[in-house]
């Protein structure tokens, strides 16, 4: 597993990859400070739903609440770009050529996930960051102070915040690697992902008021989110870790035991 | 030559898919420091066995050993094996030398070798240029440094020369052969027989799945007859002198205008020696006189028709 991690790590850690990551980072962060704190209004004004208040982002953890939020929109991309990543490794032909090096199965599929999560987990500490610093620029232009957020307090609901997403990434990779492992073809893995964790689940929601505890992408949403009024952010915590051990335990199955062909 | 110990031991290796059979009960021994040339059809099921030897695909039945390891623990041996199956499968976004990169640290490999390896296939100056970039020679050269990085002792290649021009297939010929001259073990299929034939000093031959010759190439070509081609000006001539081959106890068959003897046992030299004085004695002038020794291409397609079998 180390040998596949640190050979992760080697495609990861190019100059170009980083350089782009830097960038998308960048724009992450000041684009969703903007898109958050102008989505917040006063809290006697707001409805139902997941959207900040200006009293809740002038709490101590208001700064990186802002991250977490802005989070919260980009889940359909990431679960698409991990089915995409996994998928892509069976339709090029690269999953042979690495089982040929390491050919303990499961060993390379933990060492590739735990490299990718590492470098997310990197990541995303950076974005939490700028997305904090970007907030505080723009936060007086929204009527949200931010007297509180440089405190212990504000530091202690930072790392909470970061938990939280690094989490939410985990559930989103196993999934994503998951569906991709199953399906191995890129144009069919990245059909069935956009269409289950983009419409399908929002649509069935509309429809059937369950969905939201149930549907693995509205728990993803809701936990990031810190709960939403269909569901605690325990709860679905609790339930997504729930299909993501089975996701696991079926994606490392599968693979193990199936024939490598192209 | 003195048999070494066996590289590969095939025991009624067995893969089926559904009902069809791609691979039916193999039974074959491949010598340790051989380079064996793997002959079949399309579909014989030669990839088939290279990733099941690989560890890739499971048997459905029947057992085997990889530098005596059972190949249900590719881990144990995949180490000391070097492959390049199906094409080379790489990251296209990752330069050549950052490939191998990941794969010596995949492999736990040392990376000291990379440049070696490169120059070995003749990729050191272009190491730093996306796989992307590559054209098919390269690729495959790159996918052969890669196979190569763990310094094997046995190096399995399906079809390197595919797609190839003529000088691509030429270098690869000599990079095998290079690769072979360091002592380890080559397994190469290929359907470019004349290429194989300069390089293999060992034949595996299925068809169908099946087993159809194991053994040293020098023995498989002794098993077809080489021919003598005779020709003669006019088509009266050839008739007269098809009489007298017939007359001197040859059988005599016609292809393309000429007539061609099968040295039965007999030696080629001084059978087309005799047939020549006896023409001059007749007074037949000779205007083609040949003799067409057997090649691997021409022995395998007699196999194949049931010839020799």
């Amino acid at each position: 597993m180390i040998a596949s991690y640190r050979a992760e790590l080697v495609k990861l850690g190019r100059r170009r990859v980083l350089l782009a990551t830097a960038l998308i980072t960048v724009l992450f962060a000041v684009g969703g400070a903007a898109v958050v704190l102008s989505a917040a209004g006063p809290a006697a004004e707001a409805g139902p739903g997941r959207t900040p208040t200006v009293e809740a982002l002038s709490a101590a953890g208001g700064g990186t609440a802002t991250f977490r939020f802005a989070a919260a929109f980009a889940g359909t991309f990431l679960f698409v770009v991990f089915v995409g990543m996994t998928a892509a490794e069976f339709s090029r032909g690269t999953i042979r050529t690495s089982l040929l090096r390491q050919p303990r199965r499961v060993r390379l599929l933990a060492g590739r996930l735990a490299a990718i999560l590492t470098f997310a987990a990197v990541t995303l500490a950076a974005a939490e960051a700028l997305t904090w610093v970007a907030a505080r620029a723009l936060a007086p232009g929204n009527a949200v102070a931010v007297d509180a957020w440089a405190s212990t307090s504000g530091l202690t609901a930072a790392l909470a915040d970061l938990g939280a997403v690094l989490l939410w990434v985990t559930g989103y990779a196993v999934l994503g690697t998951t569906l991709g492992v199953l399906l191995r073809s890129v144009p069919v893995a990245l059909a069935v992902g956009i269409a289950w964790a983009g419409p399908f689940e929002h649509l069935v929601q509309d429809a059937w008021e369950p969905a939201s505890r149930v549907f693995p992408g509205l728990l993803l949403e809701a936990f990031v989110a810190g709960g939403t009024p269909d569901v605690t952010a325990t709860r679905a915590l609790v339930t997504v870790a729930l299909y993501t051990a089975v996701a696991a335990l079926v994606g490392a199955t599968v693979f193990a035991r199936r024939d490598i062909t192209t | 030559m003195t048999e070494r110990s066996s590289a590969v031991c095939l025991d009624g290796l067995t893969k089926r898919y559904g009902t069809r059979v791609a691979v039916d009960a193999l039974t074959v021994d491949i010598p340790g420091g051989v380079v064996a040339g793997f002959i079949g059809p399309n579909g014989a099921g030669k990839t088939t066995t290279m990733a099941m030897l690989l560890g890739l695909v499971r048997p459905s039945a029947g057992t085997a050993t990889v530098l005596g390891e059972p190949i249900d623990r590719p881990d144990r041996y995949l180490g000391r094996v070097g492959a390049l199956v199906e094409g080379p499968a790489l990251w296209p976004a990752l330069t050549g030398v950052e490939n191998l990169r990941v794969l010596a640290r995949l492999g736990r490999h040392d990376a000291g070798r990379i440049p070696a390896v490169l120059e070995l296939v003749g990729l050191a100056d272009r190491q730093g240029d996306r796989f992307a970039e590559y054209s098919l020679g390269m690729k495959q050269r790159l996918g052969i440094a890669a196979a190569l990085l763990g310094d094997p002792a046995l190096l399995v290649l399906d079809e390197p020369t595919n797609g190839l021009d003529p000088v691509g297939m030429t270098e690869m010929r000599e990079l095998i052969g290079r690769i072979a001259a360091e002592g380890r073990t080559v397994l190469v299929s290929s359907h470019l027989l004349s290429e194989l034939e300069q390089v293999a000093d060992w034949l595996l031959i299925i068809d169908g799945g099946r087993l159809v010759y194991a053994d040293h190439a020098s023995r498989f070509a002794q098993r077809t007859s080489p021919q003598i081609v005779l020709g003669a000006v006019g088509h009266g001539e050839l008739l007269r002198l098809a009489r007298l081959v017939t007359e001197h106890g040859f059988e005599v068959g016609r292809q393309d205008g000429q007539l061609v003897v099968t040295a039965h046992g007999a030696d080629p030299g001084s059978t087309a020696a005799s047939l020549n004085q006896a023409a001059a004695s007749a007074g037949i002038v000779l205007s083609e006189l040949h003799v067409l020794r057997p090649t691997l291409e021409s022995s395998y397609l007699n196999l194949l028709q049931g010839a020799d079998r």
